[in-house]
């Protein structure tokens, strides 16, 4: 288990004091993804630098496996850092090294014999399907592939934790996506703990089981995925969510319903099985309103269904507030919007 | 043309022995680059700020010692040294002698190159490393001098280079070599045929420098 306590990083640069985490607390559990985003500047580079001590914390600690990271004496850091595996936005694989030793350049380090290190790094190779690039440069390799490789060599000294810092974010779409079905593969395979920073919601909803939301050096929401993307809380967050689950009106329809002052307009949002429920004809049904569906939207959160709806609802003032209230009994999320 | 080659074959035991003694100078004082030159750069290097080892004192001595060698000019440095290299090699006059104020010349430049090389190689290729628990001597060995070995190849033939037209400054106050044939005989005597030809030797010496080093720092570039 990864705990972080008060952790704070401060810059001290002449144009004054520039505080890029602030007394931060994180709790990451054995085997999840979690997921830190935020917009850039926000500090979640710094953060998860400091999981590994790349960067020096100003003050606060962090517990990985119940040891104190910030305690250890330069060796036993060494050590440390060999058991925390750690993937690049550019790689940062040796040019000097084929694949097949910068794979093994990790065991080189932590003093594996020359025929472990070999045995070891094909079966990693063979793990991110690369096994016909094993004698390659770096440089004779797709994006997509060099980050394979950075996940082979993360993994050498079979770590407990992987660190992915923005690790998809210079890639195009097609390998981002085979690159986060290689993360969610080797979680469940090898059991491990991902820690990953992104400024891409895409990356969130597809592989991570928690997220934080950062801004500013500091957390300002955090929990399930699915609990985030059904609630979000702060503005921020819902402005990730709606660069991948469009839940916002279309132009067309917003002038439509300002030149129509429609009755109720209300914006459901329901989460697994609820989304095979028929609440919309149970409202005409037993509430005499009607119920004009604007725009819709199912989507899937790592296989759970996930959808949006924003209706509009006519009828009597009562009638129209007893559905609101029957959907929210149902555990519905329901949001009247005022202000289209 | 017959009598101009015999005239030219008269010397060729002068010139075989002068091209030998410039390039036993060039190798010598290049071979001390080298051994001292490089972790000269390396040290620089790695004692900057933000750096694997910073240690201001340090980088601050180390640079400095590159900057005053790179600031004399060669023919006043070779003067200067004289009682150095009396100290050294007994002797201020003849091959030996030269290779003192030359390696002298070559450290601190091979020194620069080989910290202009490094310097060259991404941050976050070394901070890859550290994340994996490497050591400061680790990263120099493995990381760093692996990685900037072509631009370290090429600035050994850039310092191979300086070093053939320094060999024949050196000549010219009684260092032997190519240098002491053009004077003594090319200058002095107004043999324009021998100055010739130790030019011509001399730019044939710098092509096959260049081109070999570029061949061998493309061997080793896989970037």
């Amino acid at each position: 288990m990864i705990k972080i306590e008060n952790l704070s990083k401060h810059y001290y640069t002449e144009q004054g004091n520039i505080e890029a985490i602030n007394e931060l607390n994180l709790e990451v559990s054995d085997g999840e993804i979690f997921g830190i985003i935020g917009p850039s500047g926000a500090g979640k580079s710094t953060l998860i630098r400091m999981l590994n001590l790349l960067e020096d914390p100003t003050a606060g600690s962090i517990m990985v496996n119940d040891v104190n990271l910030t305690d250890l004496s330069s060796l036993n850091l060494r050590q440390a850092r060999q058991k925390i595996g750690m993937i690049f936005q550019h790689f940062n694989l040796l040019s000097s090294r084929t694949v097949l030793k910068n794979v093994s350049f990790p065991l080189e380090i932590a003093g594996v014999s020359k025929k472990k290190r070999i045995k070891k790094a094909k079966e990693l190779i063979d793990l991110v399907g690369l096994a016909d690039r094993a004698d390659h440069y770096p440089a004779q390799l797709s994006g997509g592939q060099k980050q394979r490789v950075g996940i082979a060599r993360a993994l050498a000294n079979d770590p407990d934790l992987l660190l992915s810092d923005e690790a998809t974010s210079s890639l195009d779409p097609e390998s981002t996506k085979s690159i986060l079905d290689l993360l969610a593969k080797i979680r469940e395979e090898l059991n491990l703990t991902i820690i990953l920073i992104t400024h891409e919601m895409g990356v969130i909803k597809d592989i991570c089981d928690r997220v934080a939301v950062i801004e500013e050096g500091r957390i300002i929401e955090q929990g399930s995925v699915l609990d985030i993307f059904a609630r979000p809380k702060t503005a921020l967050t819902k402005k990730f969510i709606s660069a991948v689950i469009d839940y916002n009106l279309p132009p067309r329809i917003v002038k439509y319903v300002k030149a129509k002052r429609p009755g109720e307009l209300v914006r459901i949002t329901f989460v697994g099985e609820k989304t095979h429920k028929p609440y919309i004809s149970d409202l005409v049904k037993h509430y005499s309103v009607d119920a004009n569906i604007l725009y819709g939207n199912i989507d899937e959160i790592q296989g759970v269904p996930f959808g949006t709806l924003i209706l509009d609802l006519e009828g009597d003032l009562e009638n129209v507030e007893q559905s609101i209230s029957y959907l929210q009994s149902e555990g519905l999320n329901v949001e009247v919007l005022n202000d289209v | 043309m017959f009598d101009l080659i015999s005239e030219l074959a008269r010397y060729n035991d002068l010139m075989i022995s002068g091209t030998l003694e410039t390039l036993y100078m060039v190798a010598m004082s290049l071979l001390f680059a080298i051994i001292l030159g490089i972790p000269l750069g390396v040290f620089t290097t790695i004692t900057r700020e933000d750096h694997i080892l910073p240690n201001r004192f340090v980088n601050f001595i180390l640079d400095g010692i590159i900057n005053i060698g790179r600031s004399i000019p060669f023919i006043i440095l070779m003067v200067a040294v004289i009682p150095f290299t009396r100290m050294i090699v007994g002797t201020s006059i003849g091959t030996n002698a030269a290779v003192v104020p030359l390696s002298l010349a070559a450290i601190p430049f091979m020194g620069r190159v080989t910290d202009n090389a490094i310097l060259e190689i991404q941050d976050g290729v070394i901070e890859s490393a550290q994340s994996m628990g490497a050591s400061p001597t680790q990263i120099v060995f493995k990381v760093l001098l692996p990685e900037a070995l072509p631009a370290i190849i090429l600035g050994l033939t850039l310092t191979s280079i300086s070093l053939v037209s320094y060999s024949a400054m050196a000549g010219a106050v009684g260092g032997g070599g190519l240098g002491d044939i053009a004077i003594r005989y090319g200058y002095q005597r107004f043999q324009l045929l021998i100055m010739l030809e130790t030019i011509v030797i001399l730019v044939l010496m710098v092509q096959i420098l260049q081109h070999s080093g570029n061949w061998i720092a493309n061997k080793f570039d896989h970037r």
